[in-house]
């Protein structure tokens, strides 16, 4: 396994995920729904694009160096991923019932695939998960 | 495997240096103290400044009072870094070895068993008022199945509180923020804040001393933590990251909330904003964070005074113990916690004076009355270190600023817990000097370390 690859992937995989939400909450048709999921998939998207920057200037043959800021960034993005599945459905934020049900469906996809990636990649490098 | 190759028979290094190869990194370091503070208790903490100033003081008051705390916990923790040693292994110097059993039981071996009861019963509570109406969120059931919670990863150790913050201190303070921002939405907007202000503006150094007060505890304990920072100073600038900035907003939040809503409870206010799970994980992982490090650095402090069971053994009767009282004590019989917490109070007035003696040993006296200018080479440990049993100017240095700070609270005095920090700083400076410069030991007694480490 190519480790930089796959953590670049994963980050890459984040960032995507982090903007669709974006473009969903700007969907919405309201403020309150567009200001959180500018907040929750901002957050994943900025914070995704500069760890890339980060793992992408790391040496491929170093394992801990690529795995320590790529898990970083995807405990980010996981935790983020709760936010998602707690506050899709909350009538607060006025989501129209379609754009609800594919944040909270987006919300469990970050989060399982955050925790999967995170698990292969402290796996794949021997860095702890509590890097 | 520890200091010297020595076997770590306790777990997490309770009375060992932390291994080069166990070090963690800053974030690491940072994220852990970002989980103590996730709790709702910090965001209530700030409602009591509402009541003292306008919106724009109370930020101004937040970020003084925390500036202090990141300076005075920012210092211990770098004894921490530099040393690789808990704050129970750190007072063996200050206060002797038979010294630091006292210290040890008045910084974390009681008050923190109480603050983990107290705790777990605002948990308690807390699901409670979420979700009433079922068995198992009474106040005791909930009380108990949460306490019982928050023993799993104090129980497992640094590893799994570190993996547990990770995945709760981004959504945690996310959440928080989401709550504010709403509770605020639906208060009639930001042009409120600036509007809102209680009668009378109490001067700023109330407020300072008042924030100074909520967490000068917590910084006595910073090493606990920054002993596996990578680098020296990698507790410094976690801690005083977080204190500046996070504890800041916590308690704005909180004011705000209250200047606001006459409420600060974010939690009821998310609830409110049909968030119900976002709430009750919000409660869960806030509480749950917070308290197994006071259950985690209970532990090492009863391993350092006792020398008996390890750390996972500790935990779980430190844990039960904080879980009944919680849970039977007042949520089954409805006791009042005052009488523990009142205890736990007393206690409180003795802790910053042991900081300041860890203060006033490390960074004056031994570098420059003993020349010990190398930070790594002021403290040592390891099986056949000689300590004094008792540190005569630390003791009697703690003993005054306790009293002192106690003493002043009730008179009105100033700051007390300023108070406390300053006279137990100079004591213990004036005094160890005096007898080092008079050719007199300032300890008495001799205890040899065994190869436990104990």
């Amino acid at each position: 396994m190519n480790l930089k690859s796959e953590a670049l992937k994963a980050v890459s995989a984040m960032l995507a995920l982090g903007l669709i939400t974006v473009g969903l909450g700007f969907a919405s048709g309201n403020y309150r729904g567009f200001y959180l999921a500018l907040t929750l998939g901002g957050i994943i998207a900025a914070s995704s694009a500069i760890y890339l920057v980060i793992i992408s200037m790391k040496n491929a043959e170093d394992l801990k160096s690529v795995a320590t800021p790529t898990i970083q960034s995807l405990w980010i993005s996981t935790s983020m991923g709760l936010g998602y599945v707690v506050t899709a459905y909350a009538p607060y934020f006025k989501y129209p019932f379609t754009v609800a049900t594919a944040l909270f469906a987006l919300g469990w996809i970050i989060l399982g695939f955050g925790l999967a990636e995170l698990l292969r990649i402290s796996k794949a490098s021997g860095v702890e998960l509590a890097v | 495997m520890g200091e010297a190759g020595k076997k770590d028979v306790y777990g997490d290094f309770a009375t060992l240096t932390v291994p080069e190869e166990h070090t963690k990194s800053t974030l690491n370091i940072f994220m852990i103290y970002m989980g103590v503070l996730a709790v709702v208790a910090a965001i209530f903490a700030g409602s009591a400044l509402a009541k003292m100033y306008d919106a724009a003081t109370m930020l101004e008051v937040a970020i003084l009072g925390n500036v202090i705390l990141a300076i005075f916990g920012g210092l211990i923790a770098y004894v921490g870094g530099s040393t690789r040693a808990n704050t129970y292994m750190i007072l063996r110097y200050p206060l002797g070895r038979l010294g630091s059993l006292a210290g040890n039981v008045i910084v974390s071996a009681i008050p923190l068993v109480v603050w983990f009861a107290v705790e777990t019963w605002l948990f308690g509570l807390t699901v409670n008022v979420i979700y009433p109406n079922h068995p198992l969120t009474s106040i005791a059931a909930a009380s108990i199945w949460g306490g019982l919670l928050m023993m799993i990863t104090a129980y497992y150790g640094f590893k799994a509180m570190a993996i547990l913050s990770y995945i709760t201190v981004p959504f945690w303070y996310t959440l928080v923020v989401i709550g504010f921002f709403a509770s605020v939405d639906l208060a009639g907007g930001f042009s409120k804040i600036w509007a809102a202000r209680p009668e009378v503006i109490a001067p700023l150094g109330a407020g300072i001393t008042y924030v100074v007060g909520v967490y000068a505890a917590g910084s006595v304990i910073t090493s606990d933590v920054a002993r596996y920072g990578r680098k020296p100073w990698s507790g410094s600038v976690a801690w005083a990251t977080h204190v500046i900035f996070f504890m800041t907003a916590l308690l704005f939040a909180g004011g705000v909330m209250t200047l606001l809503t006459g409420s600060p409870n974010v939690i009821v206010a998310i609830a409110q904003i049909g968030l119900g799970l976002g709430a009750l994980l919000l409660a869960i992982l806030g509480q749950w964070t917070t308290n197994d490090n006071n259950l985690w650095s209970a532990a090492l402090a009863w391993i350092n005074t006792t020398g008996r069971l390890n750390k996972r053994a500790w935990v779980v009767i430190l844990g039960v113990i904080g879980t009944l009282i919680a849970g039977v004590w007042a949520g089954l019989w409805g006791m009042s916690l005052q009488p523990f917490i009142n205890f736990a109070m007393m206690l409180g007035y003795f802790i910053p004076p042991v900081g300041a003696v860890i203060i006033a040993d490390f960074y004056i006296f031994r570098p420059f009355v003993l020349g010990l200018k190398n930070p790594r080479e002021r403290y040592r440990f390891g099986p056949g270190t000689k300590y004094y049993a008792i540190n005569v100017p630390g003791i009697v240095a703690v003993a005054l600023g306790g009293a002192v700070a106690w003493y002043t609270s009730t008179i009105g005095l100033g700051a007390p817990v300023i108070n406390g920090i300053v006279v137990a700083f100079i004591t213990y400076v004036v005094l160890i000097t005096a007898l080092h410069k008079a050719g007199m030991p300032w300890g008495l007694g001799e205890w040899v370390e065994k190869e436990t480490g104990f």
